[in-house]
């Protein structure tokens, strides 16, 4: 046996409309609070770092009300943003990060990069170590998978990293293997949807949900590039807009006025022709984004696997599985693991089986 | 002894129009007219180009010495018409003025029809189409995207994808029916077509900027990217859309569109011009990998065509991406005219009906 003790780990995940806040021991949950906020709070004056008093506030409330002392952790794990792009693994938060995050010197806004921030108020100068993991920002794409058809506009890696690679570690582990030793197509189907190719444990390609691949509830996806031009310079609509026909406001929801899975599902049982049809569609684009990855590695694929919310759909999961049943074994592992995933993450380090990556 | 049947082929490209006689299958004469920019420059509208291509066509066959009183045929290439299924359409009148009113886009091919239906006037026989870019067999769920007034359209290279399937289908003993195909077109343009059934159920549109990128096209864009380039205020529609069409894909980062040249690079130790092309033959392997599940994964064939599968160098390299899906049969060069002379022999010899525009 290796290290026995028990670590005592604080993850902090700050969601757009959320704050995570957790105690783990080991990978076991000690208590966990979600803190809720209105969608108008978070575009309040200030922008994002405008957020920071009032959510550090809240969590230092819920370790008070929780009797959790600070000096009684092991570790404080924070949810990763959309820094600089960067490979996967536990980082230690720095100044270099911080400062980035202070500075905007970030890719996208998002209250994710507030992880940081409060993990270090929080651990102040106590001296607990404060980490982020397998931020959206991971960059592990060969430099072939960068390139599109207009030199300027490159191909960028965003990818829900954290939940795809814990997810591969669970299918690792069930597999009796490692994921350095596996080949992984790996989707996380939620509000958006990414599809990777792991190769080794190392994403060398995903969509990005936010740009491209396979529609989902929120987000629409890849489109013919003509079209989407002729759209924007429709004069119908202003950038801001459109960016929201794209993200947020596309795929199932423009297409059926909800972006609630069940709800569709629920239409589909009624018979409703229109949403079968649009439900089917998106399986179809996922099912072609699998593939896609799994040529990707040359068809040297150990096995694909369906993460996220949706993945709790047997209805989708089901089409999906039928399609690409074809190019390895397929495994459904559904939800969000990112609490146990940070917490995990951390304790790699910890344990000393990982080292920690610096930032700068 | 079965007969032998003559037929006429005309196709009119953009700055060319070519035209053969063929006996059955062989080709007994073939000419490729050049036009000059100079000569269509008066031209407002394509259909006005009709007399002067008619008139140096017709001089052309004179001097070649082709007869046409023993013409059995004329096929014309197809136009931009209304969605049709894939096949062998007789020219009609609906058919005509449809590519006089071009409601569907200008384009050269508009003038096939036009130019067939005049030469088999004069010699009262049948004229024909087959095949034109706007086959539309596509599955209703392949034409759905995410945002719901952006449909993906069938417009591909209908002529070639179906030839190709042909010549596979022959060569490996199957019925085109009842066959499962992923055919490449890999020219200027770049189309992966699923076909199963007899038909081509998704296929990415060139055209419209989607699929891989190609030697002059953009393909895909990152959306969110592309968006915010369109409102960026730099560029008008007319500038986005030659980036995407004409000076796209690998004549933007290289700035050539010839393989040959590109190649010659990449022997000179061009590291820049191997990773692009790598990169295009990537995007292809993607591509054929999502057809592969068009097909629910049971390929019969992978058939790679057009004037890129010239390139050993390319097509070893995309046979080790996507060989795991199928076997890969190379099928370089692009027959149009042949493709073209063997639709109207189907149809002289009672093989097939030719469908009704309607």
């Amino acid at each position: 046996m290796k290290n026995q003790t028990v670590f005592r780990i604080l993850v902090i995940n700050p969601g757009s409309t959320t704050t995570k806040v957790a105690l783990l021991e080991n990978d076991k949950p000690v208590w966990s609070v979600t803190l809720e906020y209105a969608p108008e709070r978070g575009s309040s004056s200030g922008g994002m770092l405008g957020q920071f008093d009032f959510r550090l506030r809240d969590v230092e409330r819920v370790l008070d009300s929780k009797k959790t002392a600070i000096s009684s952790l092991s570790a404080v794990a924070v949810r990763g943003g959309l820094f600089k792009p960067l490979e996967g693994g536990t980082y230690r938060i720095d100044e270099a990060v911080l400062d980035d995050v202070r500075h905007g010197r970030v890719q996208i806004e998002h209250a994710s990069n507030l992880g940081v921030l409060l993990g270090d108020a929080l651990a102040g100068s106590s001296g607990i170590p404060v980490f982020f993991i397998d931020p959206v920002s991971v960059d592990e794409f060969e430099p072939i998978a960068r390139i599109s058809g207009i030199p300027e506009l490159e191909r960028k890696s965003f990818v829900h990293a954290l939940n795809i690679k814990a997810t591969a570690r669970v299918l690792a582990e069930k597999l009796g293997s490692d994921i350095h030793d596996l080949n992984l197509v790996g989707a996380n189907l939620g509000g958006g949807i990414s599809i990777c190719a792991m190769n080794k444990g190392r994403i060398v390609d995903v969509n990005n949900a936010v740009e491209g691949g396979p529609f989902s509830p929120e987000r629409a996806g890849s489109l013919p590039s003509n079209s989407l031009v002729r759209l924007c310079y429709s004069g119908r609509f202003t950038l801001d807009e459109m960016k929201k026909r794209l993200v947020g406001q596309g795929g199932l929801v423009a297409h059926l006025g909800t972006q609630d899975a069940r709800e569709v599902e629920k239409r589909i049982g009624a018979g409703d022709a229109k949403a079968e049809l649009i439900y089917r569609a998106m399986a179809y684009q996922i099912a072609k984004e699998i593939a896609a990855m799994a040529a990707v590695l040359s068809g040297k694929v150990d096995a694909v696997f369906l993460a996220g919310g949706l993945a709790h759909s047997a209805l989708l999961t089901g089409w999906v599985r039928e399609r690409v049943a074809f190019i390895a074994p397929v495994y459904v592992l559904p939800g969000e693991r990112e609490m146990e995933a940070l917490a995990r993450g951390a304790m790699r380090v910890l344990r000393g089986e990982e080292k920690a990556k610096i930032y700068a | 002894m079965p007969r032998t049947f003559v037929i006429l082929v005309i196709n009119p490209g953009s700055t060319s129009t070519k035209v053969a006689l063929f006996e059955n299958e062989k080709e007994v004469f073939s000419k490729t007219i050049a036009h000059a920019p100079a000569d269509l420059a008066p031209f407002k509208r394509m259909a006005d180009q009709y007399d002067m291509r008619l008139n140096i066509i017709e001089k052309t066959l004179q001097s070649g010495g082709v007869n046409l009183k023993s013409i059995d045929a004329v096929m014309g290439r197809g136009g931009l018409l209304k969605p049709v299924l894939g096949g062998v359409y007789a020219v009609n009148a609906c058919m005509l003025e449809d590519l006089r009113r071009a409601e569907r886009g200008e384009h050269a091919s508009n003038l096939g029809a036009l130019i067939a239906d005049a030469f088999a006037q004069k010699n009262g026989v049948p004229a024909y189409i087959a095949d034109p870019v706007v086959v539309d067999e596509m599955d209703p769920m392949a034409k759905v995207t995410g945002i719901p007034e952006i449909e993906r359209r069938s417009i591909f290279h209908a002529l070639n994808q179906k030839a190709v399937a042909g010549k596979v289908c022959a060569e490996l003993g199957l019925r085109y029916g009842g066959a499962r195909l992923i055919v490449a077109h890999l020219g200027g343009g770049i189309s992966v077509g699923a076909h199963r059934s007899g038909r081509v159920v998704d296929v990415n549109n060139a055209l419209d900027g989607d699929g891989p990128f190609s030697p002059e096209r953009a393909g895909s864009i990152p959306a969110g990217q592309l968006a915010a380039l369109c409102f960026s205020g730099d560029l008008t529609l007319a500038d986005v859309k030659k980036r995407l069409t004409g000076r796209g894909g690998l004549v933007a980062h290289l700035g050539t569109n010839d393989i040959r040249v590109i190649e010659e690079k990449i022997r000179n130790g061009d590291e820049r011009a191997r990773l692009v092309l790598d990169a295009m033959i990537y995007q292809i392997a993607k591509h054929i990998g999502a057809a592969a599940v068009v097909l629910d994964g049971k390929v019969d064939a992978i058939a790679v065509s057009g004037g890129l599968a010239m390139d050993e160098s390319l097509v070893m390299k995309l046979k080790s991406k996507v060989g795991w899906i199928a076997k890969v049969m190379v099928y370089p060069g692009e027959e149009e005219m042949h493709a073209l002379a063997l639709g109207a022999l189907d149809v002289l010899n009672r093989r097939v009906q030719p469908g009704v525009y309607a």
